[in-house]
């Protein structure tokens, strides 16, 4: 794998700290020097919450506007307000019932960028846990091959770091990565 | 994956210090928490059990405390630390100038987190330039793996000279998480050192005679101290070949300086910049030599000096001020902060790093990359309606039914000094009018008072400190307040914790840093009342009306002949800290069909789970982030936010009445 440039969005409470560890520990595993840079303090009370990571690459903590190869969001509008981090043929994956905005379709053509979305909440509320719904979305978006980390050791990074509800949070990322696979096969 | 040699960790940059200091001996290590600096100390209790070591560890009560416990235990020879954000060292900047004098014997290291940007805090102040004025070395790390290294030099050189030295990192230091290996390097001594304490009052207690010679003595070891950072593989530059390696020896350094590569531009940067501007120049296909910087104060003028004269122009990029620029004997081919080359204000962003380099490099002849920045995406985004984010407090936080009793009380036309934590978000209730620093809630307050009798303006003044912050710099206030004959209220919003910076402990909670048990806890209204204040009553503001009515005996005991200083202790825990309160006694809502969403409850109450339709037709409830609190039921004047267990009887009672 060459660098690869994650941003991860959302909100306050949505997890977007946990989800990063997950990926983040998930690249180390592989062997990869990883780069993370996570929103603390104030912010985190409901406030919007960014996460850069960086897989094989360079040590400066933050990704530059404009070179992001992917955008995971946990909310439709955090995934707008983040759009300018994508590259050009850039891969988004949003927890989303409806996609994004209309008004932004045109740019996304133009700079063909792929949009995938899956309505992670609703998936996670009928696991019983809504706070589940970053795991899920973990699982659809590395069912692509944007995302070249194998599910096995994902699985693996889920139990080590969530020794509470590890079956829940296994079950959650089985259900994503259904999800995209289905879709990816489509 | 894993080789047991070379076992890989997730670390955060503040872990990654703790470890630093945890391996390298450190014994003493004390903090008050703030952001971005508060995860050193918890990382320092998770590395010393990890690593079996003994270090003591302080929550101390504020930063000038903890500073002092630290320096105590350097001149009683051990490793010692202390950590703290900016403006922390603002607070512990008196004994940091004088031990800058004295010196120290064991090691000793402080550690103030700078917060350019600011995200989190009051300034964006540079603590290197505090290190400048006070006269201690300073090391500047780029990475949580070089500031985890950094911390042996650190150690080392503060023993080697006797000083108190400053690791500073920055915010996306401190909250970057990266891979380092796990191998723990040994400590120099694996056991306790036998050291102690040596008397000697000419130099522990030195008079104003000696001062002036620990002066001399301190400028002394800084001219020696600047010659060994001339030589210091931590400054270092890094050649644009293909494959950038840098740490050039002195050696090899004389041999890129001897072939006299003639550059129209070169860059000098430190800390986090160092990697933004490195990435930068990847990005614009720059060939730009980097002189990286890791000891900024003093300044290893030699390499500095003879790095410029190979440039017609030097780009220097540091944060969050001007240290290493301000210096530089001679400036005139040197952009930076001082020429508006680099924006004076605000982080140091991949994009305005990118935008800046590309100009000066433009500038003189280069030909780079365009800029990676889509435009047009970027001026749709703008101009979409997205929702503004901001923070606020959280589900169920009793802080918000406080404030909202508060404003019911006395009205938006009362002076409401405010102070800093999670309550200093009272402003989006409008009930925080001021917010200068920890402890400013009590001394605004008294000022006011005393302003407002001159002038002959009335208005209550009613100030808000939480219990941290009361304890950190509320209590000398309370006493002068009190003496002084000031009259106002003061509400101590007590949680039980720290709770903007995750829930430290206080002098007032049964438990030490490590978990382990206090033995004394701080009581608040006893402190309160040994002040001389005459009305004290704790009560809990989920009781809305009793909390309103003693609000309303407070301020009456502020207006009355015998008054004075009235206080008010809102007695209930964080709901993140401790969840069970709300949990066992919960009083879950709905909001009735009625609701007409004239969003008085969204804008007076600020509940992240009161959610206005986006057709503004009526607000629902966000059960996912609801807590079952019932404190909004009095927000709605119309009564239609109801406690569910009414609502279920309501059908029956409309069903029964058709029935007739």
């Amino acid at each position: 794998m060459t660098e690869l440039k994650v941003i991860l969005a959302g909100l306050g409470g949505q997890g977007v700290v946990f989800f990063t560890r997950l990926l983040s520990q998930t690249a180390m595993e592989l062997g990869h020097s990883v780069m993370v840079s996570e929103t603390h303090g104030m912010s985190q009370r409901g406030g919007s919450v960014i996460s850069h990571l960086k897989i094989g690459g360079s040590e400066a903590p933050l990704v530059r506007r404009g070179t992001a190869d992917i955008l995971l969001a946990m909310e439709p509008d955090e995934a707008v307000r983040n759009l300018p981090f994508l590259r050009p043929g850039g891969t988004i994956f949003v927890n989303s019932e409806n996609g994004l905005r209309p008004e932004v379709a045109e740019h996304l053509e133009r700079l063909e960028i792929q949009v995938h979305s899956l309505p992670a909440s609703q998936m996670a509320m009928e696991l019983g846990v809504a706070a589940i719904a970053n795991v899920i979305l973990t699982g659809f978006a590395v069912a692509y091959p944007a995302l070249p980390l194998p599910i096995e050791t994902l699985r693996e990074t889920v139990k080590a770091i969530a020794p509470r509800g590890r079956e829940l949070n296994l079950q959650a990322l089985e259900i994503g990565f259904q999800a995209g696979r289905s879709t990816n096969d489509e | 994956m894993t080789d047991t040699n070379t076992r890989q960790e997730m670390v955060l940059g503040n872990e990654a210090i703790a470890l630093g200091l945890v391996e390298q001996g450190c014994r003493v290590a004390t903090a008050y928490p703030g952001t971005p600096s508060s995860e050193i100390l918890a990382g320092v209790v998770k590395y010393k059990k990890q690593l079996a070591r003994q270090v003591y560890t302080e929550w101390s009560v504020n930063e000038k405390v903890a500073f002092e416990v630290a320096l105590a235990a350097s001149w009683a020879g051990l490793r010692a630390a202390v950590a703290l954000k900016q403006v922390g060292l603002n607070v512990a900047s008196d004994p940091l100038f004088s031990a800058a004098y004295i010196g120290v014997k064991g090691g000793f290291v402080i550690i103030p987190a700078d917060d350019p940007g600011p995200h989190s805090s009051q300034t964006e102040q540079d603590s290197r330039l505090m290190a400048l004025t006070a006269k201690v070395p300073v090391f500047d790390p780029a990475t949580p793996a070089e500031a985890r290294a950094m911390i042996e030099n650190a150690f080392i050189l503060s023993e080697r000279y006797e000083v108190p030295v400053i690791l500073r990192p920055t915010t996306r230091l401190c909250h970057a998480v990266q891979s380092l290996p796990m191998e723990v390097t040994p400590a120099p001594d694996g056991e306790i050192p036998s050291v102690k304490f040596n008397k000697n009052p000419t130099r522990w207690a030195a008079t104003p005679k000696f001062r002036y010679k620990l002066h001399v003595e301190l400028n002394k070891k800084l001219a020696d101290i600047e010659a060994e950072f001339n030589q210091s593989p931590l400054n270092y530059v890094v050649e644009p070949i293909q494959n950038p390696k840098p740490v050039l020896s002195g050696a090899q350094r004389a041999q890129v300086e001897g072939s006299k590569i003639q550059n129209q531009v070169g860059v000098i940067a430190s800390g986090v910049a160092f990697n933004t501007a490195k990435q930068s120049l990847l990005e614009l296909d720059a060939q730009i030599p980097i002189l990286k910087i890791g000891t900024p104060y003093p300044l290893p003028q030699k390499l500095v000096g003879e790095f410029i004269a190979r440039f017609e122009t030097v780009v220097v990029l540091e944060e969050p001020d001007t240290c290493i620029e301000l210096q530089l004997p001679e400036r005139s081919r040197i952009r930076g902060r001082l020429d508006g080359t680099v924006p004076t204000a605000g982080e140091l962003s991949p994009e305005v790093v990118s935008t800046l380099l590309a100009e000066v490099l433009t500038g003189a002849g280069y030909k780079v990359n365009p800029s990676l920045d889509d435009v047009e995406l970027q001026t749709l985004v703008n101009s979409l309606p997205l929702p503004i984010r901001k923070p606020r407090l959280c589900p169920g936080c009793s802080h918000r039914s406080a404030f909202y009793s508060l404003k019911k009380e006395f009205g938006l036309s009362a002076i409401y000094p405010g102070d800093i934590g999670c309550y200093t978000l009272g402003s989006n209730l409008r009930a925080v009018d001021t917010v200068v620093d920890m402890g400013a809630a009590v001394t605004m307050a008294n000022g006011f008072y005393q302003a407002n009798r001159l002038v002959g303006d009335s208005r209550p003044i009613v100030s808000t400190i939480g219990d941290s912050t009361f304890l950190h710099s509320g209590i000398v206030p309370l006493i002068n307040a009190v003496h002084t004959g000031a009259r106002f209220v003061l509400i101590i919003l007590d949680n039980h914790t720290t709770a903007m910076t995750g829930h430290q402990p206080t002098p007032a909670n049964n438990y030490l840093a490590d978990g382990s048990e206090a033995t004394r806890v701080a009581s608040i209204p006893n402190m309160v009342r040994a002040c001389g204040v005459n009305f004290v009553k704790q009560t809990d503001p989920y009781n809305q009306e009793t909390f309103q009515e003693i609000l309303r005996d407070a301020y009456n005991h502020s207006q009355a002949e015998d008054g004075g200083v009235a206080v008010i202790i809102a007695d209930r825990p964080c709901v993140l800290y401790d969840p069970s309160s709300v949990r066992d006694d919960p009083l879950p809502v709905v909001i009735t069909e009625e609701c007409d969403g004239c969003r008085y409850c969204v804008e007076a109450f600020e509940c992240p789970a009161l959610v206005l339709r986006p057709d503004k037709t009526r607000v629902d409830i966000d059960y996912k982030i609801c807590v079952n609190c019932g404190q909004c039921i009095d927000a709605c004047h119309k009564g239609f936010i109801i406690p569910e267990a009414i609502a279920n009887e309501i059908p029956q009672t409309v069903a029964s009445e058709a029935t007739l």
